[in-house]
């Protein structure tokens, strides 16, 4: 795999921030265990020193006579003398001690040469060949030696002066143990901190990887959906927000691909069905076209013919458009009593002219949860269609009313009606009965009223009105 | 023979109109027929050309496409109306559902035609909303009449010379939409829109029923007919 295209990646990043927080903490709490046992091990070591030059010290003071200021440094000869020699045992770990004076050079002890290390803040570190031949690590204080004199010009002291000497006492102590532990402590947390950064480097790998995995194939999905296949869904992995988020694209998806299926129907039904009308109308403008003269009558005709294929296109849209669900979101408290009148009213002129009568049975008060203008064109439809069939003389039967909690509309004509066995098909888009062929209109306005009342969750009823047919809409009645 | 010229133009002193659309082949349709009928007619064939010509010259009325390059319809109308120019502007649309029409209006549209539409349609709404923003302001009188046809709003009287003409409601409100747009063309869709507020067509044609029994009682018994039938448009009212 190309390296610069992983650096880019958030695998990459997440892992490194992984490592960082990882080192930072395990260096942290390493340095804090160093320093309160390492540590404390050093203090104790320092004490011990620490003592031993406070007892030197102390009993270097008491020796001091002014008058013979080298008493004192006598008597603290004699000691480092006697305790250098000495096998001064304390777990192991021997003593040092070395006296110089100012030039340096050796008055007693147990060293033989002045370590050269750097004196930091009274305290040195060097390395010294012990009695068995190794070189062995020593940690030791410098004490300067202060010598009090008196004025010597008298018979009696009286005034003390303080003089620094120049000589210098050492005392130091094998560190061996100590250096060993300090060693084992740094080598151990070193690895333990390697192993951690790598521990780190491979859990956050994994991590940022298992997270990635899931938004590399969302991505090879969605790739497959643009391609066309919109059958495709997000795998939805765990119960975390990934799953989450695959879950509302999937239930997107699924709105997308119901759209998409009632477009394609629409497209197709269009290219089916208005396919006929549309070779119908070429045809004849072809004829036209022939003529030498074409007349008015033959071009309007055409007209005619061209707003009849528009009149089902946009009907055809229109039942899409309501199917979709697209009127739903302003819907609204509407009654259909006046509605219902109101569509009445545009039609009975009409009607009176066909010597047909339009008998209203209407409630007010009959409120639904809608769409004024659908139910309205639904209604216009189903009385619209009721007119066509209705032979002079009959009468169309428009009632309204309330049941409980559903509001009954009923639109019925003493027409031929619909053989039982064909109710069915006629709420299909272009389903016409052959024997109505005659008619105009475009065969879309049952299943229109079908879409609306869909829309409007309610129920739609094609029965015999013994004679005729007879359109019974339920809807819920508004709460 | 294009529709527009079956009737006269809307009158002595010419009306111009810029046409805002990208399909040539309707702008020049258009084009054509409304300076047939006496407009004077330029045209844009994007968003940024019509904004510009909207804003620098005077027109009477704009004819604006929802889909243009550069500048959509819509804005176009919005920033015109943002700075203040209030030319009455009709919107040509593939979109023709309730929802896009709301929005349209919204936009500060003036009227609403779906494509594709009769020239005449055009014709008639066009000529509608001019006259609507030069009469902008008689909306509340209380009297409407055409030669000896009076109609008194306020006490909902129809009387033709001393004649009272007794109308149903629905008629009342169709005589008074076609007095507020008399001597213009008024077409089945506009009486559907204006007068019962139906924003689609039933597919009988009962508009004609609907003003063949107003005419029996504004006109019948008249020497002078005063509501005509326009052939292939709808109808106008005129003495």
């Amino acid at each position: 795999m190309p390296l610069p295209a992983i650096l880019r990646t958030s695998v990459f990043r997440l892992t490194i921030l992984y490592v960082v927080l990882f080192g930072i903490s395990a260096a942290g709490l390493g340095g804090f265990i160093y320093l309160t046992t390492v540590g404390y091990l050093q203090r104790q070591t320092d004490e011990v020193i620490e003592t031993e030059i406070s007892v030197l010290r102390e009993e270097f003071e008491r020796a001091q006579d002014p008058l013979r200021p080298t008493v004192a440094l006598n008597r603290l000869r004699e000691m480092i003398n006697n305790r250098g020699s000495q096998v001064q045992q304390l777990g192991d770990e021997w003593f040092y001690y070395m006296l110089v004076d100012r030039n340096t050079r050796k008055v007693a002890g147990n060293l033989e040469i002045w370590p050269e290390a750097e004196v930091n803040d009274g305290w040195i570190e060097f390395d010294v060949e012990a009695a068995d031949g190794q070189m062995v690590p020593v940690r030791a204080s410098i004490l300067p030696l202060i010598i009090q004199l008196s004025a010597l010009n008298g018979p009696r002291p009286t005034t003390l002066s303080v003089e620094e000497t120049g000589d210098r006492l050492l005392v130091g102590r094998e560190i061996r143990e100590l250096s060993a532990i300090n060693q084992r402590f740094i080598r151990a947390l070193t690895l333990g901190l390697g192993l951690t950064l790598l521990v780190a480097f491979a859990g956050g790998l994994a991590l940022a990887i298992s997270a990635q995995r899931h938004v590399v194939e969302m991505s090879r999905t969605t790739r497959k959906i643009i391609a066309g296949d919109l059958s495709q869904r997000l795998p939805v992995i765990g119960h975390d927000e990934h799953a989450e988020l695959a879950k509302s694209v999937n239930s997107m998806l699924d709105q997308i691909e119901h759209l998409m299926g009632g477009l394609r129907h629409v497209g197709d039904s269009i290219a089916h069905d208005l396919r006929g009308p549309l070779t119908r109308l070429r045809t004849r403008l072809e004829a036209l076209a022939a003529e030498p003269a074409p007349t008015r009558q033959s071009v309007d005709e055409c007209l005619t013919q061209a707003d009849g294929v528009l009149a089902t296109f946009n009907a055809l849209l229109r039942i899409a458009r309501v199917e979709s669900g697209a009127y739903r979101k302003a819907f609204a408290n509407v009654d259909l009593g006046p509605i219902a009148a109101d569509v009445a009213e545009l039609y009975e002129a009409t009607a009176e002219e066909n010597l047909v009568e339009i008998r209203k049975r209407i409630t007010d008060n009959s409120v639904v949860f809608g769409d004024r203008e659908l139910l309205a064109q639904a209604l216009t439809n189903l009385i619209d269609n009721a007119l066509k069939y209705t032979p002079v003389g009959g009468h169309i039967d428009l009632e309204v009313k309330r049941s409980d909690d559903r509001i009954i509309v009923v639109v019925a004509d003493s027409g031929p009606g619909i053989p039982a066995e064909a109710r069915e098909r006629v709420l299909q888009r272009f389903a016409r009965l052959d024997e109505s062929r005659s008619k105009p209109g475009n065969g879309l306005g049952l299943a229109l009223v079908r879409a609306v009342c869909d829309q409007h969750d309610g129920k739609l009823v094609l029965s015999d009105n013994a004679p005729g047919l007879r359109v019974t809409m339920t809807l819920p009645a508004a709460r | 023979m294009l529709p527009g010229s079956r009737w006269p133009g809307p009158g002595t002193s010419e009306l111009r109109v810029l046409i805002i659309e990208d399909d040539r082949d309707v702008s020049a349709y258009v084009r054509q027929g409304l300076t047939q009928a006496g407009w004077n007619v330029d045209v844009a064939d994007d968003g940024r050309q019509g904004l510009l010509l909207a804003t620098t010259e005077k027109y009477d009325a704009l004819v604006v496409d929802r889909m243009l390059p550069h500048v959509e319809g819509l804005t176009l109308i919005r920033t015109l109306r943002a700075s203040d120019n209030t030319t009455p502007a009709l919107i040509l649309s593939a979109l023709g559902e309730v929802d896009d029409r709301v929005k349209g209006l919204q936009a500060g549209g003036d009227d609403y035609l779906v494509k594709p539409f009769a020239f005449s349609e055009l014709l008639a709404r066009l000529e509608a909303l001019v006259r609507r923003a030069k009469t902008a302001g008689n909306l509340n009188e209380t009297t409407l009449s055409l030669a000896d046809l009076e109609v008194d709003l306020l006490k909902r009287e129809v009387r033709r010379g001393s004649q009272l003409i007794d109308l149903q409601p629905r008629e009342f409100q169709l005589l008074e939409f076609l007095l507020r747009h008399q001597g213009q063309v008024v077409t089945r869709t506009m009486l559907l829109e204006g007068v019962w507020n139906y924003h689609f067509d039933p597919q009988t044609n009962v508009i004609d029923v609907h003003i063949s029994r107003l005419r029996g009682k504004i006109d019948k018994g008249f020497d002078k007919p005063l509501l005509h039938t326009v052939r292939g448009a709808g109808y106008r009212l005129s003495a």
